[in-house]
């Protein structure tokens, strides 16, 4: 199949959910913490994509031009995940603007948030 | 029994519906806010005891969604114990609802997240799609999130910060684990995985169900990733932290099962929870001996009750799957009582004889003793594993019993809480109902057992 096309997708993917988790473990900044996320987020939604990828494909509509369709379930599960994700980071910034007026801070305290 | 055939999709869809019409209610009346959110409630509870009896009469309940057949559409599959835990949620979310009734300030925001969890924590349990139930995880989590940090103050942020970032990885690795059985088998469908995941390579089954563990493990309290829980609880007000004891765990630990027994079965996947759930018991309960503050203490026994369930899932035995729902049933129940009662429960029975009992009902009952559905969870439990030979795990249990019994015995002797909080009429009907429902269950216990074992025989041949 198509693996060989993919491999530099799967790096990049990687690459992008292991800085994501490093962010969020090495970080006492709430704002890092969430870009660290979004990251993350981003990482996977790239990873999820490139599983329905199809050389020379378009989106399956009918149009008698085009021959190959990419699989369209992926992307719709993208498009889910990105509108999560934007509210979820929406209400971590919420949370992050509270936390901030009553403590005066946008650091969490020493251990960050993997203290257990 | 007179019943009609309640469509399993009606209990995720009235209180969505319901939920996102309540501005309108609150922007005609503000004061009927909360009666409306407790109707709507105890509507969904009724429809999860008509879906319940419909289970247990015709068996699995099955329902596709927008018109496309399985595997592509959208399929709902209720089994015995979704059906259960569907029943269970519901209607401890309307008694716990009841504890916030006399709150002054009752805010549109807060019903409508109750009422949104309420929904998708019903939903995980009734889904038969991957996907779908990665979408109720995340409105669980989000309205969770919401709802933790309603009370305010500093330490419920920083709770609900930590919920949010565990809770977002979680999401990310569900995803992942997603991805990987959809790159392989172009399905989602949870009987279209099942049916062919022997066909993946080994490597890439074990990268699944790593990632859906990990995922799924954040909410459902296991191990490693549950760092959020003793922070989130403690900082939330008391009858949050029963709410989420009784909805999004319950939901999560549900997903783990459906995960180990009907969508990635293989034999060191039990393993691996056995040993999980071994640490989570051992880690929560000698984590709650330390502690001071009464509701970090109950966080952290909750974690070690989850962990308990989960060595009875491991087991994938009949006698300990029927102990794993009496285990689910009890936490559910007497963790929230516990919670509701941690605001102020001075010096034991003698100063107020009805919640104290109550309280000590539920105490009894998460230790495990005898008439109590804690006991008979743990005795099925202990049973199946003398008749497998696992000698060393039952030493574990029964170490973490005696442990919980020393802590709930401090709690329960000293007393805790302030002095000068009192418990509100609501509140205390709440605790009233649930210790009424551990002592029903305790005076008939073939009332649980029998579904239970119907639950039991159904995950063992890979049903929901």
């Amino acid at each position: 199949m198509t693996y060989e096309l993919l491999v530099p997708i799967f790096i990049v993917s990687t690459a992008l959910i292991s800085i994501g988790l490093y962010g969020v473990m090495s970080k006492k900044n709430i704002l890092k913490i969430i870009l660290s996320l979004d990251l993350m987020d981003t990482g996977v939604n790239i990873l999820i994509v490139a599983m329905g990828y199809l050389p020379g494909g378009t989106a399956p509509i009918e149009n008698g031009n085009y021959k190959v369709y990419v699989d369209p379930v992926p992307q719709a599960l993208v498009l889910t995940a990105i509108v999560i994700g934007v509210s979820v980071t929406a209400l971590a910034l919420a949370i992050a603007i509270n936390y901030y007026r009553k403590t005066g801070t946008i650091e969490l305290e020493k251990e960050g948030v993997m203290k257990w | 029994m007179v019943m009609f055939d309640v469509p399993p999709v009606l209990l995720i869809a009235f209180p969505l519906f319901f939920a996102f019409l309540a501005p309108l209610i609150y922007y005609l009346s503000k004061k009927s806010i909360k009666f409306y959110t407790l109707g709507v409630l105890i509507l969904n509870a009724i429809l999860s005891y008509f879906l319940f009896f419909r289970v247990m009469d015709e068996g699995v309940v099955y329902e596709q969604l927008s018109g496309f057949y399985p595997p592509v559409g959208i399929l709902l599959a209720v089994g015995y114990l979704g059906s259960i835990l569907a029943m269970l949620i519901n209607t401890l979310a309307t008694i716990n609802y009841v504890s916030f009734f006399d709150e002054k300030s009752h805010s549109l925001r807060f019903s409508m997240l109750y009422m949104l969890v309420t929904a998708s924590s019903t939903g995980i349990v009734v889904t038969g799609d991957l996907f779908n139930m990665f979408v109720f995880f995340e409105i669980t989590a989000v309205g969770s999130y919401g709802l933790l940090a309603s009370k305010g103050t500093k330490r419920s942020y920083e709770g609900a910060i930590k919920y949010i970032v565990l809770g977002s990885i979680g999401s990310s690795f569900i995803l992942l684990g997603i991805a990987t059985i959809y790159g392989y088998l172009k399905t989602l469908n949870f009987y279209d995985i099942a049916a062919r995941i022997s066909t993946m390579p080994i490597e890439a089954k074990l990268m699944a169900f790593t990632f859906l563990v990990i995922g799924i493990g954040v909410e459902a309290e296991i191990f490693p990733l549950n760092g959020w829980v003793p922070d989130a609880y403690q900082g939330a007000s008391s009858r949050v932290a029963s709410f989420m004891v009784l909805g999004p765990s319950k939901a999560g630990i549900y997903a783990i099962a459906r995960l180990i027994f009907t969508l990635i079965p293989f034999s060191d996947g039990y393993e691996l929870a056995l040993i999980l759930g071994a640490l989570t018991l051992l880690i929560g309960e000698l984590a709650a001996l330390n502690q001071k503050d009464v509701k970090r203490m109950l966080a952290y026994s909750s974690i070690g009750q989850m962990g308990l369930i989960l060595i009875a899932l491991s087991l994938h035995s009949q006698i300990a799957l029927i102990a794993a729902v009496f285990l689910i049933v009890n936490h559910a129940l007497a963790k929230s009582l516990l919670f509701l009662g941690s605001r102020n429960y001075a010096s034991g029975i003698l100063k107020n004889p009805v919640i104290g009992a109550s309280i000590f009902i539920g105490a009894l009952s998460i230790i495990g003793m005898p008439p109590f559905p804690g006991f008979w969870g743990k005795w099925y439990l202990i049973v199946d594993m003398a008749h497998n030979g696992l000698w060393f795990m039952i030493s574990v249990i029964l170490f973490a019993a005696i442990v919980e019994a020393v802590y709930y015995a401090r709690f329960l002797f000293r007393g805790t809480g302030n002095e000068k909080v009192t418990l509100l009429p609501g509140e205390k009907i709440a605790i009233i109902s649930l210790a009424v429902l551990l002592v029903i269950i305790a005076l008939f216990p073939f009332l649980l057992y029998n579904p239970a074992s119907n639950a039991a025989t159904s995950f063992l041949g890979g049903g929901p």
